[in-house]
């Protein structure tokens, strides 16, 4: 089995012009700092235990996959780390998760707060239907205190460019929000979160409501965006797991099973519980 | 309830099972043409085509499969190693015919010094049924053995390689024909049983993921 | 896949196409009765919208008939002449009814939506298992049931309740009393179908607000009532209707009167009341004005109605017709 080649890898398509391709293709290296660090955390619904202890550590910049059958708690474990686990009745979690050295579950920080840092996108597109794309992209400034109209326009521009929407909407931004398709829709669902300039990215099956050709725009972005931020992605698309994350964390039935680079993980998984899960030979 | 996947794996399961047999006899009907002087060129020739067949057919389906299943882990490392095999075995079959192609060029032996070649063959012999065998049994302990035969092989080769050059300088009168031919055949022994090793090392992949040491 | 699959295959392959020979020739036996049980259902769904429209139209035709004679400025605009006389007009009552309805609104619709609001947003109804979510729980359905056995209070109990706390405090019949009974009907209704509305706004709007680290009442204002607006005001604009024919809680409260307004602390006149003094006199002319009340009272009605739904139209929000 020949290793990687080290060489440079120059970029074969001019849409791809702007994105390192060795970056791309290579995962974080282990000199990448620990963005994210989650430790012994547990979850419930009412007497339901949906998270069992789980520890992991996020690096910076990398893009991280959980995946997992329908019920292993994947949702549940990326819903804890922007605490929005807690908003839901009847739910309550414990463990740790800190950001660049800080917990965040902390009794003094302001749950609100961790939201802006870390930023989510759902699995069905839900811009706010009142509102035009503009205010759409600007509604967490806005009601959030910015008031500065200019700094409002230029992160809306900012954040639909990086969402590579602004190029389909720079003429219609009054119109409507809902107005669009739904791969658009999705697309200004992570503007909108983008315009928070959070610095984590949570993705809960983002692309499992939308066609193939929308699904994989996002997964171009994906790409793009992990080089300013760090994104984790819940997807119960194996194949997704394998294109877009650098590492992989497999869990079932609240625990996790097995956390390491997706490459080893499709080619070499070590426990054989993941290896059937991957091979499809159940789930 | 069997993948869709698992009946692919199965159908190169079963081609490279008929090549491994294939690849073997043919080795072995070349070797003994070679010992017995007979002429088994037709026979090892098409032997020979066939394994060529068969191994475009393992390429074929492997490539097939990945396209539209995506297997990964072992079913993925499964199916690269049966390419390398494949062809490992059709490298067989066509040494195999290029065995009884010197016999037939260079016309009747039977007055040659044949010990070099009978020594190495029984080594050969012994490496492609373990070969052979290490698939099927998922063996991964046959790579560093067949290493080991292979150490026998290359120094038998060398050490006629010597023995040819000392001879030539001291007798010229000797028939030229047997040296031409024992060199030619104990060299394509000797590939034989390289390509043993790498089938070991493939299936030693197979098993754990990683590359042979040796390698 | 051996033999033994593909025989059961076409067993089944078999019974699938009988079954289907089976059904087919069921529903062809009754194919005519089915076509006209359907004929009679429609026939008999349309004779009883018929009959439905018949007596509110001919309420309509009555009233329209009896009060459009009446009607003329002076009618309109003029206080009352002595009793049985043709003279005058029902102008204070017109004015009394437009004065009162708007300060129970004023008083009602803020308080009911809020109360629509905290019940949908702040206190739903799940099994939290704290002793302060068990306690908030509770007080919210309280709360609710407080809600629904208001919604079916007779008008005249309310009518007593205004007697009793106004009138008799400040010692005169007032349009505070009025404006304070008739708020107590509609606040039950607007709470309930501003909880009702709130409810049916989607849980994913929600979650992206607080997914943006947007605070719980920035969210509740600008995300789930913009959105929900439609609704609240079908709420507003139905008891708003509702309050504007109500008679019972005005005659204890409000008096009635011949005088125009005269102060929020004195007793003043309204349409109902008026219709109901009207029609109790043994005059003709005094018959004539009650039908001439009874028009005007619609039509104020109908103009609110359709005024709101307008303006709605013209920000582009939808009036649909209300969950209750």
């Amino acid at each position: 089995m020949s290793s990687s080649s080290n060489e440079e890898v120059t970029s074969y398509s001019p849409g791809w012009s702007n994105v390192d391709v060795n970056k791309m293709l290579a995962p974080a290296t282990t000199q990448a700092s620990i963005k994210l660090s989650i430790q012994s955390v547990n979850a419930w619904f009412g007497k339901k235990h949906a998270v069992k202890n789980v520890s992991l550590d996020v690096k910076e910049n990398s893009v991280t996959a959980f995946i997992g059958p329908s019920g292993c708690g994947k949702t549940t474990l990326l819903r804890c780390i922007n605490r929005m686990h807690e908003m839901t009745p009847n739910a309550r979690s414990d463990g740790k998760v800190i950001l660049d050295g800080f917990d965040i579950y902390d009794k003094s920080t302001d749950s609100a707060m961790i939201k802006r840092r870390i930023g989510m996108v759902f699995q069905k597109p839900n811009p706010f239907p009142t509102m035009s794309i503009h205010d759409n992209v600007a509604a967490g400034l806005k009601l959030n205190g910015v008031r500065d109209k200019k700094l409002i326009r230029d992160v809306v521009e900012q954040s639909l460019v990086s969402a590579a929407l602004w190029e389909e909407v720079k003429n219609d931004l009054d119109k409507p929000g809902m107005g669009l398709s739904g791969g658009q829709q999705q697309r200004l669902c992570l503007a909108r979160a983008l315009a928070m300039q959070p610095e984590i990215l949570l993705m809960d099956e983002p692309t499992s409501a939308l066609d193939p050709i929308a699904s994989s725009k996002i997964e171009e972005l994906v790409q793009q965006l992990k080089e300013h931020l760090t994104i984790i992605i819940v997807t119960h698309n194996m194949q997704q797991a394998a294109r877009v994350s650098e590492y992989t964390a497999f869990m079932y039935l609240g625990e996790l099973i097995e956390y390491d680079q997706t490459k080893d993980i499709f080619k070499n998984p070590h426990k054989e519980l993941t290896e059937k899960y991957i091979s499809g030979r159940f789930g | 309830m069997p993948r869709l996947l698992d009946l692919g794996l199965d159908r190169i399961r079963n081609i490279i099972t008929d090549m491994a047999r294939l690849s073997e006899s043919s080795v072995f009907s070349a070797l003994e043409a070679y010992e017995s002087e007979s002429n088994a060129k037709k026979h090892i020739f098409e032997q020979s085509e066939k394994l060529r067949t068969l191994q475009d057919e393992v390429t074929d389906l492997a490539i097939e499969l990945i396209a539209r299943y995506q297997p990964v882990a072992t079913d993925l490392r499964f199916i690269k190693s049966c390419m390398e095999i494949a062809y490992g075995y059709s490298r067989f079959g066509r040494y195999s015919y290029d065995i009884v192609d010197v016999l037939e060029t260079l016309g009747p032996l039977s007055g040659c010094n044949k010990h070099a070649v009978s020594e190495m063959a029984i080594t050969v012999r012994k490496m492609i049924l373990l070969s052979v065998n290490a698939l099927e049994s998922r063996d991964k302990t046959a790579a560093p053995d067949l290493y080991q035969m292979d150490d026998t092989v290359d120094t038998l080769y060398r050490k006629y390689l010597r023995e040819l050059v000392s001879n030539l300088s001291k007798n010229s009168s000797d028939e030229p024909r047997c040296y031409i031919s024992n060199l030619l055949i104990l060299r394509y022994l000797e590939r034989i049983s390289d390509h043993a090793c790498y089938v070991g090392d493939s299936v030693y992949y197979i098993i754990t993921g990683s590359s042979s040491p040796r390698r | 896949m051996g033999k033994k699959d593909k025989l059961s295959g076409e067993k089944s392959r078999n019974a699938s196409s009988d079954y289907r020979q089976i059904f087919h020739e069921v529903s062809l036996k009754h194919a005519s009765r089915r076509r006209i049980t359907d004929k009679i259902i429609s026939i008999l769904a349309i004779v009883c919208v018929i009959g439905a429209i018949i007596p509110l139209g001919s309420i309509l035709l009555e009233v329209i008939k009896n009060g459009a004679a009446v009607i003329s400025i002076q009618f309109l605009t003029q206080p009352p002449g002595s009793i049985g006389s043709d003279s005058g007009g029902i102008g204070p009552a017109i004015q009394g009814t437009l004065i009162t309805v708007g300060l129970a609104s004023l008083i009602g619709a803020p308080i009911g939506i809020l109360s629509g609001i905290y019940l949908s947003e702040f206190a739903p109804t799940g099994s939290g298992k704290g002793v302060k979510e068990r306690a908030i729980s509770f007080f919210a359905n309280t709360i609710r049931l407080f809600n629904d056995v208001l919604t079916g209070l007779p008008s005249i109990v309310i009518g007593i309740v205004g007697y009793v706390t106004i009138v008799l405090a400040i010692n005169s019949f007032s349009v505070w009393a009025g404006a304070f009974a008739l708020s107590i009907i509609m606040i039950p209704i607007i709470s309930r179908v501003t909880e009702e509305t709130l409810k049916l706004v989607p849980n994913s709007l929600r979650e992206a607000g607080y997914s943006l680290g947007i605070s719980k009442s920035k969210i509740t204002l600008f995300i789930v009532l913009k959105y929900a607006k439609d609704g609240v005001l079908t709420g507003v604009i139905l008891a708003v209707a509702r309050i504007a024919g109500e008679t019972a809680p005005l005659i204890m409260t409000i008096l009635g009167t011949s005088l125009f307004f005269t102060g929020l602390t004195g007793p003043v006149d309204a349409l109902p009341l008026k219709i109901w003094r009207l029609a109790s006199q043994p005059y003709e002319s005094a018959h004539a004005f009650g039908w001439g009340a009874a028009l005007v009272l619609i039509l104020i009605i109908l103009i609110l109605s359709a005024s709101i739904r307008i303006i709605a139209h013209g920000k582009g929000i939808r009036v649909r017709t209300g969950t209750i």
